[in-house]
């Protein structure tokens, strides 16, 4: 082999070099108010970043919904942005827009999040029209008439999708049938085409109100008067004081089973892989970050080692623990899951495979060299992934819909460092027990049930 | 801050400033300071992408991507991922029609590590490239392209549009992710032949954005890249060049298991780095871009035949901007009702121009999206290597916002009738397979996985 040869006298190698100091960084810490009206405002000052990032977090879970009307906090969200008492829908966007603004308002299980993203220079005009949508939305008939029936349309879309449609069924095999959370976020044909203006209007009375809700304000807010702003925006906006919102504890039947949903034809099977663990209150948090981040959390952990770079069955498939609700009390729930795709023809090996990466984890556990490198990139990452104003409202913004303190995510990064193999190894195992793991696979039933009831990891059953 | 026309005072560069540099092998390397946080970002791009493929081994500069993450002489195995993830950075690498494109992320400490990994594989890749490297990454690629286009409804639209829209044997016929035959075809050999003509130091930029001292950074990377030799074995590209129009409308029927009725088609407009492609740009976001878009108030508010209605811009230095339209129909109605409201509302338009208030807010969106571009030196060191790449120039990229705003309402309309019209476009059209029940597909999970 020449090419080596001509390689290695051609260019002049040099050791690998080693780091320097490193500057210090800290998750920022923001500043804690709350307005007149109950509004509760966290703001933090990112210096440089020219987009400011204004999260608004609507204490309206989706377990508020009445029933037979789910969806009915999703057509609210999305209503908010289509038209106020001042102004009608296409005025309104034309308006955001015209400030360079976005606007997302996404409904999930603990509430609705409002996002806008804005030049600092126009914060004050696009908080206005945000104020007005929250404080005077006109919940038009016919606008929300349309977007109930562009929520149908949208309803085929996602049952193509192997990702949705594996979620779906994950959540239906998991959680009661009786609650909210076993149940599509976005609502189903039946529940949706239940929904008009009066139905949104009535959950917004009795949920949306300054008291409950929260604004994260972040970027560049030098020169900004922000208090300024705020007054004269959020400010006006008024509401009953906020009673609390017990929740009720998110249990899951997590028997080992695989259920195949059948999609004739399909060159690839998704397979997602679940179930419920505690949430981010709870002291295991970081050490399960550590070690299903050494299970699945790059192409270099143990099933990509594997299902990947080994055998080329996937183009990767991911491990993660995602919260669902969290109320303090312990009564929430994260979900444990590793997803990807697998070609149909390896889907039975890739399975044995990844079953096999679990037990020999729970057999030999980390290594303390995957641990290191695991706290070194989750540590060493935050400053990169926390430069954008708008991720750090994310995260400040996820803390509050989780009650979790202002100083939650600075701590974490602490205790991550202090966490040590052992703790790591026992938090993924006891995370993913190779028995107690719901499986949905979206794939050809015909050519992948037989192989995958062969493995013997569960009950099979196929639904279409 | 008055409200002015702009978000920013100097918008475009925002205060930013580039330095430039060559090393004797031809390396050009851009350098920006910026000390906000602590993180500097590495962008290497190399002038080389699925345009300068063969026939019969597409896909293969995509596939070499992969290859280039597989070890080198100092990195075993997945020792580049390994290193910079370990070390707090955060990594990838893109190919496109018109490059090939490496980033790493890194803690500001970190960043001799992310010039030295670069550095090794640039100049010692075959030291380690092997059949089973290669063996490996092919089948990883033949999922990839499952999982993101052969098992997805809709997912080959871009291939089918793209090859309707350049002829056969134009170098943008093809798609960087390739045909399965090629990717069955290809073989180390080809990898090998592909690295030493494509992968030279003078066939590439490098830009290091961040927290840096760019005296010592230019150090480390003639310490580094210096000794890798140029060579001048590259072979000028394949012209791109084509008619400002096609000339008649080419379209394709695709009767297949999707959702929905859809309407797509690919518009011929002028290429990157010209003004008339930045009038495009305004000319596509007036039209579809954004909730208040001329098509979304038509086909989704008013008319209500769609569930998404826009307009995206493919931009291409070495062939014709491709225009890209995407309607999904709502609920039974045919593709020709939405097709005739969108040719009225092109056809207006090309007439009467955008008005005012339609121009500010569309340079208001695409100011704002150059502030999240630039916002971040990740963002600025991928813009710095594309003007530097593509356009011979990397100050170009710190003023571009600038070029966009100081586009006329004339010039956006005028590019509209030149080029928004249907004999310059290449449509498909999405007929869903009829099937016994399927019209109430059930009820969806909206889970952000």
């Amino acid at each position: 082999m020449t090419d080596a040869a001509e390689s290695l006298t051609s260019m002049e190698f040099h050791p690998q070099p080693q780091p320097g100091a490193a500057r210090p960084w800290a998750f920022p810490a923001p500043e804690r108010g709350a307005l007149d009206n109950g509004l509760t405002v966290l703001r933090c000052h990112r210096p440089g970043q020219q987009v400011v990032a204004v999260e608004i977090f609507l204490d309206a879970p989706l377990d508020a919904e009445p029933e037979g009307l789910d969806g009915v906090a999703t057509i609210m969200a999305r209503a908010l942005s289509e038209g106020t008492i001042e102004r009608g829908a296409e005025e309104f966007a034309a308006e955001l827009e015209r400030c360079g603004a976005t606007l997302d308002a996404h409904a999930d299980h603990p509430g609705v999040r409002v996002s806008l993203e804005v030049p600092v220079s126009r914060l004050r005009k696009a908080l206005g029209l945000v104020a007005e949508a929250l404080v005077s939305p006109a919940f038009d008939a016919d606008e929300v008439k349309r977007l109930v029936a562009n929520r149908l349309d949208e309803i085929p879309h996602e049952a193509a999708n192997p990702g949705r449609r594996a979620a779906k069924q994950l959540y239906k095999e998991l959680f009661p049938a009786a609650t909210r959370i076993s149940r599509p976020r976005q609502g189903t044909k039946e529940t949706v085409e239940a929904i008009d203006a009066a139905a949104v209007r009535a959950f917004y009375d009795a949920h949306v109100r300054p008291a409950s809700a929260t604004a994260v304000v972040v970027g560049d807010l030098a020169g900004v008067d922000l208090d300024a702003i705020l007054a004269e925006t959020l400010g006006g906006w008024t509401g009953k004081p906020a009673a609390p919102r017990p929740m009720e504890p998110l249990t899951a039947d997590d028997t080992g089973r695989v259920v195949i949903v059948d999609r004739p034809g399909a060159v690839q099977t998704q397979l997602l892989i679940g179930r419920i663990g505690p949430d981010r209150h709870d002291a295991v948090w970081a050490a399960q970050v550590l070690g299903v981040y050494c299970l699945g959390g790059t192409l270099t952990s143990r099933l990509d080692a594997v299902l990947r770079e080994e055998k080329g069955y996937t183009y990767g498939v991911r491990a993660f623990g995602q919260v669902l609700r969290s109320d303090g009390e312990g009564h929430g729930a994260s979900m444990l899951a590793i997803s990807g795709s697998v070609d149909t023809p390896n889907t039975g090996p890739a399975l044995e495979d990844l079953w096999q990466v679990l037990r020999t984890l729970a057999e030999g556990g980390l290594t303390d060299a995957e641990r290191d490198v695991a706290v070194q990139n989750l540590v060493g990452v935050a400053p990169l992934k926390y430069e954008t104003a708008a991720s750090v409202a994310a995260t400040l913004s996820d803390q509050v819909e989780q009650h979790l303190p202002d100083d939650y995510q600075g701590r974490l990064y602490a205790r991550l460092a202090e966490t040590g193999t052992v703790e790591a190894t026992a938090a993924v195992v006891s995370a993913f027990p190779v028995d107690r793991l719901v499986t949905v696979l979206v794939g050809d039933a015909s050519q992948i049930e037989e192989p995958v009831r062969a493995l013997g990891i569960g009950d099979v059953t196929v639904v279409s | 801050m008055p409200m002015g026309h702009t978000a920013t005072a100097g918008a475009g560069s925002g205060g930013l400033t580039a330095t430039e540099h060559r090393l004797a092998n031809g390396l050009r390397v851009v350098l920006s300071e910026d000390h906000l946080t602590p993180v500097a970002a590495v962008c290497l791009w190399y002038d080389v992408g699925s345009r300068h493929e063969a026939e019969g081994r597409t896909g293969l500069a995509h596939l070499f991507e992969h290859l280039m993450f597989q070890g080198s002489q100092q990195v075993h195995g997945n020792g580049h991922f390994e290193l910079v993830q370990g070390a707090g950075g955060s990594l990838n690498g893109t190919t496109s029609f018109e490059r090939t494109n490496y980033f790493e992320t890194m803690p500001t400490h970190q960043l001799e590590l992310a010039l030295w990994l670069e550095a090794d594989r640039m100049g010692s890749l075959l030291a380690a490239l092997d059949d089973k490297s290669m063996e490996n990454q092919r089948e990883v690629v033949k999922n990839e392209r499952r999982q993101r286009y052969d098992n997805v409804p809709y997912g080959t639209a871009f291939e089918r549009l793209t090859a309707l829209a350049y002829p056969e044997g134009h170098p943008y016929h093809h798609t960087p992710i390739g045909s399965m035959a090629d990717l069955d075809a290809a073989t180390l050999e080809d990898a090998r032949n592909f690295f030493r003509t494509y992968y030279a130091p003078n066939n590439a930029v490098l830009s290091v954005v961040g927290d840096i001292d760019p005296e010592r950074t230019l150090a480390w990377i003639e310490k580094y890249f210096g000794s890798i030799p140029g060579h001048d074995g590259k072979p000028a590209p394949r012209d791109g060049g084509l008619p400002d129009v096609i000339g008649g409308q080419l379209r394709e029927v695709v009767v297949e298991d999707v959702p929905a009725r859809a309407l797509m088609a690919a518009y011929r407009l002028p290429e990157d780095g010209t003004r008339a492609c930045d009038a495009a740009d305004l000319a596509l976001t007036v039209l579809g871009g954004g909730e208040s878009s001329r098509l979304h108030n038509r086909l989704v508010r008013r008319d209500r035949t769609a569930v998404a209605a826009g307009f995206g811009l493919l931009r291409l230095a070495g062939a014709p901007s491709l225009g890209w339209l995407d309607v999904k129909t709502s609920g039974g109605v045919e593709v020709p009702d939405v097709e005739t409201a969108v040719d009225e509302e092109l056809a207006r338009f090309a007439a009467e121009g955008p008005t005012a208030e339609e121009m500010e807010r569309a340079q208001a969106q695409l100011e704002r999206e150059w502030l999240d571009r630039l916002g971040t030196v990740a963002g600025r060191a991928d813009e710095l290597c594309r003007f530097a790449v593509l356009f011979g120039d990397p100050q170009l990229a710190l003023t571009a916002v600038d070029r966009v705003l100081s586009v006329t309402a004339e010039e956006v309309r005028e590019v509209a009738a030149a080029r928004l019209r249907p004999d310059n476009r290449a449509v498909l059209v999405y007929e869903p397979v009829a099937t016994e029940d399927s019209a109430d597909g059930d009820d969806e999970e909206g889970a952000d996985q």
